[in-house]
């Protein structure tokens, strides 16, 4: 199967696309159709100026559609969701990573998402892998300060994980109203009145915490201290389990940063 | 006195108890009251001594009528004595989850009058959370020993998780140094909570809507280092308890000298941290690798090794099984390959269905080759790296060994066989060389 005719060739040029993921869906329809493939994608948005010869690639829902409904149809259902989940990573180049991967996939067939040990499959699933252990983390290390009833949480991932933990914290505080703001991607989850959204979200004022809200933390920092083990101090351990970039939005470490 | 310094002392009494999961139970909210659980639990944070911290864990109260020679809180330890009234730690609890600070409560409490009146008290405090304020995060409860059987039902009627400290690895070691509790005492409410949790699942296998009895199981917990058992009566006693009474864990906690007595280690010893690490790493053999405790210890070497790691220490012993081929052997085996773990077994076996396994494969699997490579053949190494024993036993040596402040592995007994310390070698790869020199001679 892999000897046989490459899907695609190598060209000297680089693909601009939207950012979106239908767009880069029009970008692997191009790749497809005029059997090549770039040197790069980049979202047109934060294309570095460059020399090389570039082709804008302008999202076509169609097309987008065909690309989409083409991998259940010729890979799997998981390398679906493989592809979707990767692409919401911080993974570098990772519209590069996903174009390689379903050009190996396309020939290759169901089997192509689980062969964890080929090089064209184990970027994907490292990637996902990062994404899903720094939801876990987060699962935990958020911190909810309450504002008179509203529950407010500023974090700042690698990862664009919003969809990630929408499911989790609507199940666990479904009769509150509560916003997760996601600084890194300028963007919040927002569950209000049962109905939940996620928007685009440059800037988050934050007001002085209440009295109460005050003494509550008070209270999980005291906690928070009492309950380590002096004889046992293990700051080396702490850290493998807890990284310090989470600290910053984590109430009771933040002071010691 | 306020809400804080209660806090600071219940806290404080409660910090020894080593369990702090909030696993085993999955359940939704259903749109309604606050909270939910996830099975493989979920850590809010970790403590400065790189403990998870995913409960609330406190005492209801720390006024307790036994006097448990190891005990913080035995009555004759001048301490400041305080409690919570129900209303106080479900509000706590309330507003603590509510900001996702824990995953939920961890109630223990010292014996206040007697055993009933102390579980009442409790009942009364899960009772108002589970029933008043529709709180349906994780608790962990605690069972006081000698409490009567009805109590400890209706505790497991608002627990996820039962537990009941045996305290010390042997009867006779209770006897001296928790002269309150008896053995029967403790394993009495393990085996009724033990056959409800068997009586539940046939309830609930008829009626889904039955009433849910701790619904992720029991869990016990001993103190290690404070009497003289050896590590084989330890694992021996655990693997009983994991099938006997169908445990869920059994938590080891090095002994921390919290106070001067004739019949305990003086205070000035450090915590057997190291003998606490291989007692764990034998725990998981039993659970998740399928071991026996006579495969990890026996009557003739009833302690650990303190430079090998168990698995390590069992694989040495049993060279003529190795190597396995990563292509054909069967997850079982593939277990027991020193590095191998079941995420990397587990692994292994899926992508093997279209592939055959080579070094570079595996390390895209993310397998550690350190330990394995010497115990395992490949596709591109069909007859296995051997580089004879000594090359395999430094790299088997445990690098921690020699971190943990080079203590004692075991403080009584003869296999106090005492580690190079920091002072006498100036560099670990010399201790390492020693490690090799000393294990060479006793394999």
């Amino acid at each position: 199967m892999s000897q046989s005719k490459p899907l695609a060739n190598p060209v000297n040029v680089e693909y601009l696309y939207d950012g979106s993921l239908p767009g880069l869906y029009c970008c692997v329809y191009e790749s497809v159709y005029e059997k090549e493939i770039p040197l790069d994608i980049l979202a047109e948005a934060d294309a570095p100026p460059s020399l090389l010869e570039r082709r804008l690639i302008l999202t076509d829902m169609e097309k987008a559609k065909r690309v989409r409904a083409s991998i259940p149809k010729k890979i799997s259902a998981r390398a679906m969701e493989l592809i979707e989940t990767v692409f919401l990573s911080c993974l570098e180049k990772k519209e590069m990573a996903i174009l390689r991967f379903l050009l190996f996939a396309y020939r290759h067939g169901k089997n192509a998402a689980d062969m964890w040990h080929h090089p064209l499959v184990d970027p994907l699933i490292k990637a996902e892998k990062h994404l899903l252990g720094e939801r876990h983390l987060l699962l935990g290390f958020i911190r909810f300060s309450d504002y008179d009833g509203f529950l407010f949480s500023t974090i700042t991932p690698k990862n664009y994980i919003l969809p990630f933990l929408k499911t989790h914290f609507i199940n666990r505080f479904s009769n509150e109203n509560f916003m997760i703001y996601d600084k890194t991607h300028g963007a919040a989850l927002i569950y209000e009145n049962r109905n939940w959204s996620i928007v685009s979200l440059e800037n988050a004022d934050i007001r002085e915490p209440s009295e109460e809200e005050q003494s509550y933390r008070a209270l999980w920092k005291q906690f928070y201290n009492t309950i380590a083990i002096e004889a046992r101090t293990n700051h080396k351990c702490r850290m493998t389990h807890m990284p310090k970039r989470y600290w910053e939005n984590m109430l009771e470490v933040k002071d010691l940063l | 006195m306020d809400l804080m310094q209660k806090l600071t002392i219940l806290a404080d009494g409660a910090k020894y108890d080593a369990a702090c999961t909030s696993s085993g139970g999955d359940r939704e909210s259903g749109g309604r009251g606050l909270g939910s659980t996830i099975a493989a639990g979920c850590c809010h944070t970790f403590s400065a001594d790189g403990r998870c911290v995913s409960l609330l864990k406190v005492l209801l109260s720390n006024h307790c009528i036994h006097d448990c020679k190891y005990c913080v809180n035995r009555n004759s330890n001048d301490t400041q004595r305080t409690a919570f009234t129900p209303e106080e730690l479900a509000e706590l609890t309330i507003q603590f989850y509510r900001r996702n600070y824990i995953e939920g409560l961890f109630l223990s409490s010292g014996v206040m009058k007697n055993a009933d009146y102390t579980m009442e008290r409790m009942i009364k405090a899960l009772e108002l959370l589970r029933y008043k304020y529709d709180f349906w995060g994780y608790i962990h409860a605690k069972t006081i020993p000698g409490a009567s059987p009805e109590l400890v039902r209706r505790l497991g009627l608002v627990a996820d998780r039962l537990s009941i400290n045996i305290e010390m690895p042997s009867e006779k070691s209770l006897k001296l140094l928790a002269p309150g509790k008896t053995k029967s005492a403790i394993l009495k409410p393990m085996a009724q909570i033990s056959s409800g949790l068997t009586q539940n699942k046939q309830e609930l296998a008829l009626y889904k809507n039955a009433p849910r009895f701790a619904p992720a199981g029991q869990a016990t917990q001993m103190i290690i280092g404070a009497s003289p058992e050896s590590d084989y009566q330890i694992i021996n006693l655990a693997s009983g308890l994991y099938k006997g009474y169908g445990l869920k864990r059994v938590f080891y906690s090095a002994y921390i000298p919290a106070v001067q007595d004739s019949l305990l280690p003086s205070v000035d010893t450090n915590p057997p941290l190291l003998r606490e690490h291989r007692l764990y790493q034998a725990d998981f053999l039993m659970r998740q690798y399928k071991f026996e405790a006579c495969e990890i210890l026996s009557e003739s070497t009833p302690n650990f090794n303190p430079y090998l790691d168990p698995k390590c220490n069992w694989a040495i012993n049993n060279m003529h099984l190795f190597p396995v081929d990563v292509n054909r052997a069967p997850y079982e085996m593939l277990l027991r390959v020193p590095g191998l773990g079941p995420k990397s077994a587990q692994r292994i076996v899926h992508v093997r269905r279209s592939a055959r396994l080579d070094f570079p494969a595996l390390k895209r699997l993310g397998v550690v080759l350190k330990r394995a490579q010497y115990f395992i053949t490949t596709k591109d190494h069909p007859r296995g790296i051997n580089m004879g024993r000594e090359t395999t036993l430094r790299a088997l040596i445990d690098p921690g060994v020699f971190k943990h402040g080079m203590e004692q592995i075991s403080l009584f007994g003869p296999s106090g066989r005492a580690l190079p310390g920091a002072s006498d070698v100036k560099q670990v790869d010399e201790a390492v060389e020693e490690a090799v020199l000393c294990l060479k001679a006793s394999l």
